[in-house]
């Protein structure tokens, strides 16, 4: 682990296993999700959510991500470990795009400003906040919920882990 | 319940392919804080099927125990999230954004909004636009895709 006191403004994020940490110091760029069939097939999902990161803000403080070149001129980095998505970066671009999901807090960045890659936008998307909702204690019992939490790295840094 | 015949689906590199021979149930999304992460976004979105009617039919994911009681499939060439399932169930869920036509469900209930962001609701009202709207001709003519088809 990287040991480097947390500035004001620093961010800490990374993969589902712990095996990958990452800290941003500064500002993030803009936010917003992407629907392109690659990023779809990437994150398993809709598409992506993803935050502009300057490189050179960028520090891997635990363990390096895999990479998939996914076409001539893109990057994606993912962890070999567990699998969470983590970037994408285009070749020469001088940002990483950072999955939101994988910060720590992943409220903490601004305002999500647009959507991208829409001509493979799913029919269902736009739906999807009207849908019956149920929090997780609704369904699972007390003894379940403990046992459901238990494997997943906490969403701050560590000394050690697992 | 969904009819469906000869489904498939997989990572983005292609390395893991898969098959599914009868019905999907429970097309869902879950914002749940492990779903959050383990899929990098915020939510993920899962339909589930038989394991039974699960069929590897190129490689075979990895898989993470993220609790004591569920193991997570993905790929380890390309990371994809891949699958989901409680050890003790006869049902497995895979990612709807691996299917080759993820046009073929449409989710019905959201779980897990404990942890729901609140910039949820509002993604669908963000101004939208097209991949060649934002990638210069020039820059598309470069973009060769090296993902996987989206079939067989």
């Amino acid at each position: 682990m990287v040991k480097i006191p947390l500035r004001a403004e620093s961010r800490t994020g990374g993969c589902q296993c712990g095996a990958i940490r990452y800290r941003i110091d500064g500002p993030l760029g803009r936010a917003g999700i992407c629907h392109c069939r690659m990023c779809q097939k990437a994150f398993g999902s809709f598409g992506a959510a993803l935050v502009s990161v300057p490189a050179t803000a960028l520090t891997w403080a635990r363990g390096t991500p895999g990479t998939f070149r996914s076409s001539s001129i893109v990057s994606r980095g993912f962890c070999a470990a567990c699998g969470t998505p983590l970037f994408m970066q285009e070749d020469g671009d001088p940002d990483y795009e950072i999955a939101i999901g994988t910060l720590d807090d992943p409220n903490a960045i601004g305002a999500m400003t647009e959507q991208s890659g829409c001509e493979s936008k799913v029919a269902w998307f736009d739906g999807l906040s009207s849908l019956p909702s149920q929090a997780t204690a609704d369904y699972r019992s007390p003894e379940d919920l403990e046992r459901l939490k238990s494997l997943q790295h906490p969403d701050h840094d560590t000394d050690h882990w697992p | 319940m969904t009819e469906t015949k000869s489904i498939t689906g997989g990572c983005q590199c292609g390395a893991v392919r898969y098959a599914i021979d009868g019905d999907l149930h429970n097309p869902h999304i879950c914002h749940c804080r492990m779903c959050q992460k383990a899929f990098g976004n915020y939510f993920a979105a899962l339909v589930g099927t038989l394991r039974e009617n699960l069929h590897w039919t190129k490689g075979h994911p990895a898989f993470f125990r993220s609790s004591e009681i569920v193991q997570r499939g993905f790929c380890k060439d390309c990371g994809t999230p891949l699958t989901f399932a409680y050890d003790h169930s006869k049902h497995i869920a895979v990612s709807i954004g691996s299917l080759d036509d993820p046009s073929i469900v449409t989710p019905e209930q959201q779980y897990g909004i404990e942890s729901r962001l609140p910039a949820f609701a509002h993604l669908h009202e963000l101004k939208g636009s097209r991949t060649e709207d934002d990638i210069p001709a020039e820059m598309m003519a470069k973009l060769k895709s090296r993902q996987h088809p989206d079939r067989d």
